[in-house]
């Protein structure tokens, strides 16, 4: 078997790709801006905006680490209460049945409305953006990961069942991680909105501090470098959760992409004929010359 | 009509025994009363149109279902309705997508135990032996259909090398991985001394493959018949068009086909 071609693709061309579409991206902006001789209040240059950025360090260094601590610590609760509810739901038909129309219309309610109650309920602190991330994260991970413990076939179940497994070895072994690739699917699609989230919920629910207020604060000074800064560097965030996302993807599911296990999961004979032989079920582990095969069958 | 005893003149001792076993689902009857003494090592084939209780049959003697009536034993014990005595295959190879061809054929293991190092070395001598040697750390979706067969009965003998049901097991494959694979198994398991049970719709197969051949009918679902393959072992190719295969062929066809006479066609019966 020859291995993926994923695999034989060269390193550097992987990266040159996206690298030089990034790059004709940021020409474009720069042509149109000099090209059109566009106001540096309408459309800031990148340079400027790289200005912008350089100049108010320190206060959006403190924005980004406030902003991604919120966006981390609800991506995390979002995806273990997805999770666990999808558990939950997936044991029985009935309480799937009763709680999927409620949580279809919590998604059907605008996240600006929820904020507001939020702040209400949970004060101007951590806790509603929190809620708001963890909200948006939530849903499309219950989702997938029902629809994953829904691809397991009966029939691998009953297998298992057959040779004297516990529920919870049939859980552990057969179930749990046909949930993994649809649930890495959801943090992937969801990872960019919930900087998004983070950013409303700030814009909702605080009063200081994080990219989101920074940017409302821009936006009224009519600082339209400052306000693209600040998109730069959410879009930078939302793109850095989204590949350390991949790459646990690929770390952790490397049967999507491989064809032989990577070298942690794979075996590999010690001293040929160990004393192990001897012992236990007799598997008769004879010579290789009893195979019977007629030569036009091998 | 479906009390069987041991046919053949062998003494070997009885491996295992379905013992006036029935089932019944609300008012449907799956399978009438049916017995059937399997001897240690023998090749059983089963063969049958579906609705006949093949696979109720199977369920039964995997301990997956507990029959209405009757009860099944293993070395004379008694096992019904326990699972995890026999082995067990599907035409669906059940792979788990997420292992490697070793870690499919320990599952028995993990799915009961830990996995030693002692499985592991074990697993991986028997799949060598067997053809799977490169295979090992292969994940399934890079194998053939007729490689993931040849997993996932190395995963059934691993796990239950005694008496292992195999319910159409190159029911999906192409005719000619097919042949390979009879031969493959048949292989197996002289070298292994499993005792086997084979359902099957193909009756060249069940003829070749078997030492007896058990017919049956549906509606309800019952043991016609049982035929004794006189055919000497090895097997070859060459047996196919041997008289005694094509009588035995044909008068397990009648059996299968009695209700539907224009099967034969233009043969004058």
């Amino acid at each position: 078997m020859t291995p993926d071609s994923r695999d034989g693709e060269r390193l550097w061309v992987r990266i040159l790709v996206p690298v030089v579409a990034v790059g004709v991206v940021v020409g474009l902006w720069l042509a149109l801006v000099h090209i059109y001789n566009i106001a540096p209040y309408v459309l800031p240059s990148p340079s400027a905006t790289i200005q912008a950025i350089h100049d108010d360090w320190s206060v959006l260094w403190e924005g980004i680490l406030l902003t991604a601590k919120e966006f981390v610590i609800g991506f995390a609760v979002g995806t273990a209460a997805g999770f666990m509810l999808a558990i939950a739901m997936a044991q029985s038909r009935w309480v799937q049945r009763a709680l999927y129309p409620i949580l279809i219309a919590t998604q059907a309610v605008p996240i600006i409305a929820i904020g507001a109650a939020l702040v209400i309920w949970l004060g101007f602190g951590l806790a509603p953006k929190v809620a708001i991330v963890a909200l948006i994260v939530f849903f499309p991970v219950l989702v997938n990961v029902l629809d994953g413990l829904a691809t397991v076939d009966r029939d691998t179940v009953n297998l298992a069942r057959a040779m004297g497994a516990s529920s919870w070895r049939i859980f552990r072994i057969v179930r749990l991680p046909a949930t993994y690739s649809p649930m890495f699917s959801a943090l992937k699609m969801s990872a960019t909105f919930s900087v998004t989230g983070a950013v409303i919920g700030e814009q909702t629910a605080s009063s200081t501090g994080g990219l989101g207020v920074y940017l409302t604060e821009q936006q009224s000074r009519l600082n339209t470098a400052g306000v693209f800064g600040d998109i730069l560097l959410l879009a930078a965030m939302g793109v850095t959760a989204f590949a350390l996302i991949a790459l646990w993807e690929v770390w952790s599911t490397p049967w999507r992409r491989r064809s032989t296990a990577p070298r942690r999961h794979r075996y590999t004979p010690t001293t040929p004929s160990g004393p192990e032989e001897s012992q236990g079920v007799s598997l008769a582990i004879a010579s290789p010359s009893s195979h019977t095969q007629p030569a036009a069958f091998n | 009509m479906s009390e069987l005893q041991v046919q053949g003149s062998e003494q070997t001792a009885v491996k295992l025994e379905v013992r006036g076993v029935a089932q019944r689902f609300d008012t449907t009857v799956a399978l009438t009363t049916t017995s059937l003494s399997v001897r240690e090592g023998e090749f059983i084939a089963i063969v049958g149109p579906s609705g006949c209780g093949k696979s109720t049959l199977f369920n039964i003697v995997s301990g997956i279902l507990r029959p209405t009536e009757g009860s099944v034993l293993l070395d004379g014990k008694d096992i019904t309705g326990e699972p995890g005595h026999v082995g067990y295959m599907l035409q669906k190879d059940l792979l788990l997508q997420w292992k490697t061809s070793l870690e499919n054929i320990t599952l028995g293991a993990a799915l009961t135990r830990r996995v030693t190092e002692a499985d592991k070395v074990q697993a991986a001598a028997l799949a060598t032996k067997y053809g799977l040697g490169e295979f090992l750390n292969h994940y399934p979706h890079a194998m053939s259909g007729g490689m993931r067969q040849r997993v996932a009965l190395m995963r059934t003998l691993t796990f239950a090398k005694d008496v292992m049901l195999l319910d159409e097991p190159f029911g999906a494959l192409d005719s000619q991985t097919r042949m390979d694979m009879q031969y493959w198994l048949l292989t197996v398991w002289a070298e292994q001394r499993s005792t086997i049970l084979f359902v099957t719709h193909d009756v060249d197969e069940a003829i070749f493959l078997a030492d007896r051949v058990v017919v049956m009918s549906p509606q309800p679902g019952r043991i016609r018949q049982v035929f004794d393959v006189p055919l000497p072992r090895p097997r070859h190719l060459d047996m196919l068009t041997d008289r005694v295969f094509t009588a035995l062929k044909r008068a397990t066809l009648e059996l299968i086909y009695e209700r539907e006479p224009a099967f034969t066609g233009r043969d004058e019966k």
